[in-house]
């Protein structure tokens, strides 16, 4: 083009043929430069050009429990997109896409705008916040008046930030005078809770992130981290040490696939399994002695209760062979840094905290512990679980403390600056009793903080049945379109992640920062400062005075946290947080720590127990409450179904790429065996019955699912209609992995 | 802190009201509140991390990615995708979204499921995929506006957004389901394996967010890849890499099973049905057809009777062969941008079919045009008489261009290498129907143009209705047989798109399936062996309505095999997963 001849450029003849040859080939117009990339700054490299950021900021995801750090591009502060973190120890640059589409779902169209109060005809209609905030106070205190205060309870989350948890919990109980409240963790983390704070004597899972990488051998118990938690799985392909991985699963995940070992077992024998493997440790002297007598009480009446558990009694129950059981105690012998990773297999189970024990037995006894690459780790679920667990003022008492010993509440009574006679002496119910409570009329008023129990609770349409008898239910949600947000009386608009600032802890105990990055639609507003204009119009405002802003709530948090094991002291608010790209649990006032850096617990073989040592804890197996039998002759297993798919969906779904990724229609994954024997052919509907209830579904034919077993994903609707409402004893967890169902063409299905 | 109530009814939005229960409280919190949740400031509290960072930080997880040079004579760059890394998270899909800045649910990347083996050793393996920018890509080939460009150095297939007509041609060229349209823009947007990125040594996003590192760039010689498609390695279920030759290598140190299946193999869904096409197509192949059978009709008829006919017979011919050309543009994304579509006539069946059918329709102007002056002796004379002699050869071009057309037509939908639109059904199915429209047409323009001279039907026009009943049954028989052969793959007992087709028309299409082949029969059967076969001198109006009602109703059920030809088609793809 520079060598043109300017004057010639001039005649009308050279414009005409120009503009001629650009209707007739136009490469670099308008929609070309739609898609052009520039490069971002920030150490981002190339973004799309009309989406270069003026700044970005790093927030931990708020969707799983494993904590990854994000990169928010912002323009004008306001997230115009987001990257994964490169500098952040936990996800190395990576994130599912379920972090990628963070933001998707803070635009969806049905988001909680106002409030909305069922009016006389039985509508939810919007109203002003005052009202809103009215209708709540009114309608509590009338019940508690009249039926006392415990008849009011709370259902909160792990998905919200754990300043905004404890507000909740401190006002429900100290406030607003509650007895009983509960969080959705309660589906997915208390077995483990329980099996760390009875073995360990806190609860307190040991791991980092790091001893993914440096195993040498992997055990994963119930757990499918490719699909659930992708970032961990990139941890463990980044394990130079080529380990071997060993899957217990009943099914062909693509975990399972992925791993060097599978023994798919039969649902519900992981008890007697694991300590089969215990058996043949201590039948063959692979046990670390020194360790279990430094470190450990109870060994030999466990190795007394394990002499029963022999490899043919436990082929017999799980379906292995003794070969492959006893190959799998060889494998654990023969690793140098074996760790243990177990997910909602075991947790959501009727005997969960024993088999997670089981499991912190092997690792205890083999001295997998407390070294680089070991341990009994527990892979946890929500963003928050970790957060709840220490600090929702549900099950524990701020800061991990307990409600019935008298010195916690006073030392608690002590940082709040509160009556001590205002902290109940015993626990919450747990989430199932709470259910019972409203069928027995003790519980007539609920209010439930950013979780779906008319979808996600066991046994659905009897939990439905609960909810429609409460006397006044309060949703407080992002979306008015759940399935409990409909079913409510008022909902209260809350803002997202993304909207509010606050704190998660992720799974491997780190802490980590969430920012307001993105304008919440309407009049939405931060769950924190939902809580505290609740708190000014119950009449006691007062008590949260302090409470003047999450970080201010932080600080009070970290001095309820003092010389408990998670004493987090030393973290000097939020901008050392920031700087440090989050920082694990325990960090007491005074200790040092490296930025980035990835910590385990009991690298001294100091345990939280007074004699500072683990105890081992066994039981008999239970049998399971409901079995296949001739009626309904299958396992229905359930779990999740992609990496692109939350819970019940009120987020995931409002990503139109995510929802490209996962199936639309309930689906059924079913054997081609038992297929063949009911005439059911692929894709083709079927119709999935318990003695609870009846779910529609599409035939998925694949050998993923062993003959006997078919496997329903927990992301849709009607999953929840057919499982079966059996607990752990200890933890109250549901066991939603295991029921009896049977299946048939929808064709040939007699119409209910 | 107090609170206050208002006292009275609380008035709800709506502007309805409640009892006492929703009274008002002031709350001097709320309206700051309110504000600070709208405040986006306190980010800037926190220090801004790699503020001064220049080069991608990225960039140590992903250098050996990607290639240090660029590819050499005989060489261009190519995906490598580990299957033994692939997990299924799909973290590609959404980086490829984010990174490049597609529109909301627009995704050029995606990741299905292959699974199989046996109870006891089942088998699962996800595979992600994104264009292969082919060595021989056949959306370039397709394209009739030459929008798809492949970079000589790098062998990157491009495409040229603003060239774009959105004729969703190339959708269809594409073995592997690349091209997305975009409805918002009108045009198909693809993977251009980040072209710049590469170019400034950065990975491409896909590359970038792979957490296994399962997806590279790297160098392949180009003869490598062709010699590998002699052999078909290219991955399981997958169309055959003979077609277009694609770049990306999958490689896996695992055998895998024999029996290995995409999840979605059995998962037939019905397509668009562009109804602008049908129209188009239909429609066309009755002029071309009505062209051709005004070549035979003066053979069969009086020449009076003919040239009364004729100019009235064209007419009709050339309003349907000309107006649905023009309803077409509006199947395109951007219909101003038309008249680029001859652009790629070198390769593209798109181009020649409308370069073809465009002179086909001028052609057919000038000939109804001839001979409605060759028929207006009384105006013209000196006109006419040229007129009436550059007729027939005209005519005769008509009818070549016409036939040309409808071939064209028939090998634009070969080319895509669909086996439904298979040369040998597309061309059966648009040449027969040319044969059944144009004869029904004819016999309907014919009894109308005598109605308008005289009541009474001349023995030669029902020894020419009679004759022409029976070739419009012959024809339409042969025509819904040939259509009906499709069932015979039904009894397959491999599942192949040509059995997908036959399963959608005798399942969800099947109310389709029965309307057409009705009226087929009703049109083109069993109403002209009614009344067309024992005409009277007096059935003059009875034949005319006959012959309409014949005709309307054989349009009507081409149509619907029209619509049926796209909806049925079963389109080779990558494996998917469950959708």
């Amino acid at each position: 083009m520079a060598d043109r001849d300017p004057s010639s450029d001039d005649t009308l003849f050279a414009k005409a043929s120009s503009a001629v040859r650009k209707l007739l080939y136009d490469e670099h117009g308008v929609l070309t430069r739609d898609l052009l990339r520039s490069p971002g700054g920030f150490g981002l490299g190339q973004v799309p050009a009309r989406l270069k950021p003026d700044r970005t900021t790093t927030m931990v995801c708020g969707f799983c429990s494993t904590g990854c750090g994000l990169d928010v591009h912002l323009n004008q502060n306001q997230a115009i997109n987001l990257s994964p973190a490169t500098e952040y120890s936990v996800n190395l640059g990576m994130a599912c896409p379920k972090g990628w589409e963070a933001l998707a779902p803070l635009r969806a169209p049905d988001r909680a705008t106002q409030p909305l109060l069922r009016n006389e005809l039985g509508l939810l209609k919007p109203v002003e916040w005052e009202v809103a905030l009215h209708a709540f106070v009114d309608n509590f205190k009338r019940i508690q008046t009249k039926h006392g205060k415990e008849s009011v309870a709370f259902l909160g989350t792990g998905q919200i930030p754990f300043e905004e948890l404890a507000l909740l919990g401190s006002l429900a109980k100290f406030g607003m005078g509650m007895k009983h409240g509960d969080g959705n963790t309660r589906q997915c983390m208390a077995t483990a809770v329980v099996a760390y704070k009875q073995s360990f004597g806190f609860d307190a899972p040991p791991y980092t992130y790091a001893d993914f990488e440096s195993s040498d051998v992997l055990v994963f118990v119930g757990a499918n981290p490719c699909i659930a938690h992708p970032i961990m799985w990139e941890r463990v392909c980044r394990n130079p040490h080529k380990p071997a991985i060993v899957v217990l699963d009943p099914r062909r995940t693509e975990t399972a696939q992925a791993a060097t070992h599978h023994l798919p077992l039969l649902p519900k024998s992981d008890l007697c399994l694991l300590y089969a493997v215990a058996h043949i440790l201590i039948r063959e002297g692979w046990i670390d002695r020194t360790f279990i007598d430094a470190h450990t009480t109870g060994f030999d009446a466990f190795a007394e209760h394990v002499s029963a558990f022999t490899p043919e009694r436990a082929a017999g129950v799980s379906g292995l062979s003794t070969t492959a059981i006893e190959g799998l105690a060889r494998i654990i012998h023969e690793g140098k840094r074996v760790s243990f990773w177990w997910t909602m297999g075991i947790n959501q189970s009727h005997e969960g905290v024993r088999a997670a024990q089981a499991i912190i037995n092997l690792a205890l006894m083999t001295g997998n512990i407390g070294r680089p690459g070991t341990g009994a780790n527990s892979i946890t679920g929500q963003c928050n679980a970790m957060g709840s667990r220490l600090y929702s003022n549900t099950t524990s008492l701020l800061g991990g403390h307990s409600f019935n010993v008298p010195e916690h509440r006073q030392k608690i009574a002590n940082v709040l600056e509160i009556d001590e006679s205002l902290i109940p002496t015993e626990a919450s119910w747990a989430y199932d009793q709470i259910m019972e409570g409203i069928v027995r009329g003790k519980i007539r008023g609920l209010w439930v903080v950013a979780t779906n129990t008319s979808h996600s609770w066991i046994n659905q349409s009897d939990a439905r049945d609960v909810l429609d008898s409460l006397e006044f239910l309060v949703v407080q949600d992002m979306y008015c379109t759940t399935e409990t947000a409909i079913q409510a009386d008022l909902v209260l608009p809350a803002a997202g992640w993304g909207e509010k600032e606050g704190c998660f802890i992720n799974s491997e105990r780190r802490l980590g920062l969430t920012k307001q990055v993105a304008r919440a639609p309407g009049e939405a507003l931060s769950d924190f400062r939902i809580f505290k204009l609740i708190a000014e119009a119950w009449g006691c405002g007062d008590m949260f005075r302090r409470w003047s802003s999450p970080e201010e709530t932080f600080r009070i948090l970290q001095e309820c946290s003092r010389n408990t094991p998670c004493d987090i002291t030393g973290i000097d608010g939020y901008a050392m947080l920031d700087e440090y790209r989050g920082i694990q649990w325990p960090l007491p006032q005074g200790a040092t720590v490296e930025r980035c850096s990835e910590r385990r617990l009991f690298e001294d073989g100091r345990f939280y127990h007074p004699d500072e040592r683990a105890k081992f804890i066994f039981d008999e197996p239970t049998p399971v409450a409901e079995t296949p039998d001739s009626k309904f002759p299958l396992w229905l297993l359930t779990g999740r179904g992609s990496s692109s798919q939350w819970h019940t969906q009120t987020r995931t779904a409002k990503s139109e790429v995510l929802r490209k990724l996962y199936p639309q229609d309930p689906y059924v994954e079913v054997s081609p065996l038992d297929a063949a024997n009911l005439g059911i052919e692929a894709d083709q509907w079927v119709v999935v019955r318990s003695k609870r209830g009846r779910a529609k579904a599409r035939a998925f034919i694949t050998h993923v699912v062993r003959p006997g077993q078919v496997f329903m994903a927990m992301h849709y609707e009607v999953t929840n209609l057919l499982t079966f409402p059996d607990f752990d004893p200890h933890s109250r967890q549901p066991s939603y992995k295991a029921c009896a169902v049977r299946i048939e063409r929808l064709d040939r299905a007699p119409q209910p | 802190m107090q609170t206050v109530a208002a006292g009275n009814d609380a008035t709800f939005i709506d502007g309805s009201t409640r009892g006492k229960a929703t009274d008002k409280l002031r709350l001097p919190l709320l309206s700051q509140y309110l504000r600070e949740q709208q405040d986006l400031t306190a980010v800037e509290r926190f220090s801004q991390h790699h503020e001064d960072a220049e080069a991608p930080l990225q960039q140590k997880f992903y250098r050996e990615l990607i290639p240090l040079t660029t590819p050499g004579p005989g060489q261009q760059y190519g995906f490598e995708v580990d299957l033994d890394r692939c997990s299924g998270c799909k973290a590609c899909v959404t980086a490829c979204h984010s990174l490049n800045g597609l529109d909301e649910g627009e995704t050029w990347r995606s990741v299905g499921l292959l699974h199989g083996g046996t109870t006891s050793k089942p088998m699962q393996k996800t595979v992600t995929t994104a264009c292969h920018h082919c060595v021989d890509p056949a959306c370039m080939k397709g394209c009739p506006v030459g929008a798809y460009t492949k970079d000589s150095i790098t062998g990157i297939v491009r495409h040229l957004d603003d060239q774009c007509i959105g004729c969703q041609y190339c959708i269809w060229t594409c073995p592997y389901e690349v091209p997305q349209f975009s409805p918002k823009r009108g045009i198909v947007r693809k993977c251009d394996m980040c072209s710049d990125r590469l170019a400034a040594s950065e990975a491409p996003a896909c590359v970038q967010a792979c957490p296994n590192e399962a997806i590279a760039i790297r160098i392949v010689n180009v003869a490598d890849v062709v010699e590998q498609a002699q052999v078909d390695t290219f991955l399981p279920a997958a169309p055959s890499p003979e077609l277009t030759l694609p770049t990306t290598n999958y490689k896996t140190k695992n055998a895998m099973a024999r029996n290995m299946l995409p999840a979605d193999f059995y998962q037939v869904r019905s397509t668009h049905q562009h109804m602008p096409l049908v129209v188009m197509l239909v429609l066309t192949q009755l002029s071309v057809g009505a062209f051709i059978l005004a070549l035979i009709l003066p053979s069969l008829l009086a020449p009076s009777t003919w040239a009364l006919l004729a100019p009235f017979h064209a007419l009709v011919a050339l309003v349907f062969g000309t107006l649905p050309l023009a309803a077409a543009t509006s199947h395109l994304g951007r219909p101003q941008y038309a008249f680029r579509a001859f652009l790629g006539f070198r390769t593209s069946w798109f181009s020649r079919e409308v370069i073809a059918l465009g002179a086909f329709s001028a052609a057919a102007t000038v000939y109804a045009g001839a001979l409605f002056l060759g028929s207006r002796s009384d105006l013209w004379p000196g006109v006419a008489r040229v007129a009436v002699a550059v007729s027939p050869p005209i005519g005769w071009m008509v009818a070549l261009l016409g036939a040309v057309g409808v071939g064209c037509s028939a090998m634009l939908y070969h080319a895509t290498r669909r086996r439904w639109w298979n040369i040998s059904k597309s061309g059966f199915k648009f040449y027969m129907t040319a044969a059944v429209l144009g004869v029904a047409t004819s016999i309907t323009t014919t009894f109308a143009a005598l109605f308008n001279r005289s009541n009474e039907l001349t023995p030669d026009v029902i020894q020419y209705g009679e004759t022409m009943a029976i070739v419009l049954v012959t024809v339409t028989l042969v025509k819904l047989a040939g259509e009906a052969t499709i069932f015979f793959h039904l009894s397959d007992r491999r599942e192949h798109d040509l059995k997908r087709s036959a399963r959608l028309l005798s399942g969800e299409l099947a109310r389709t399936t029965v309307f057409r082949f009705s009226l087929g029969l009703v049109g083109g059967v069993i109403l002209p062996l009614v009344s067309l076969t024992s005409l009277e001198p007096s059935s003059s109006i009875g034949a005319v309505m006959a012959s309409t009602v014949c005709l309307a109703a054989l349009v009507a059920g081409e149509l619907l095999e029209r619509m049926n030809f796209f909806a049925a088609m079963s389109s080779p793809r990558m494996p998917g997963t469950l959708r």
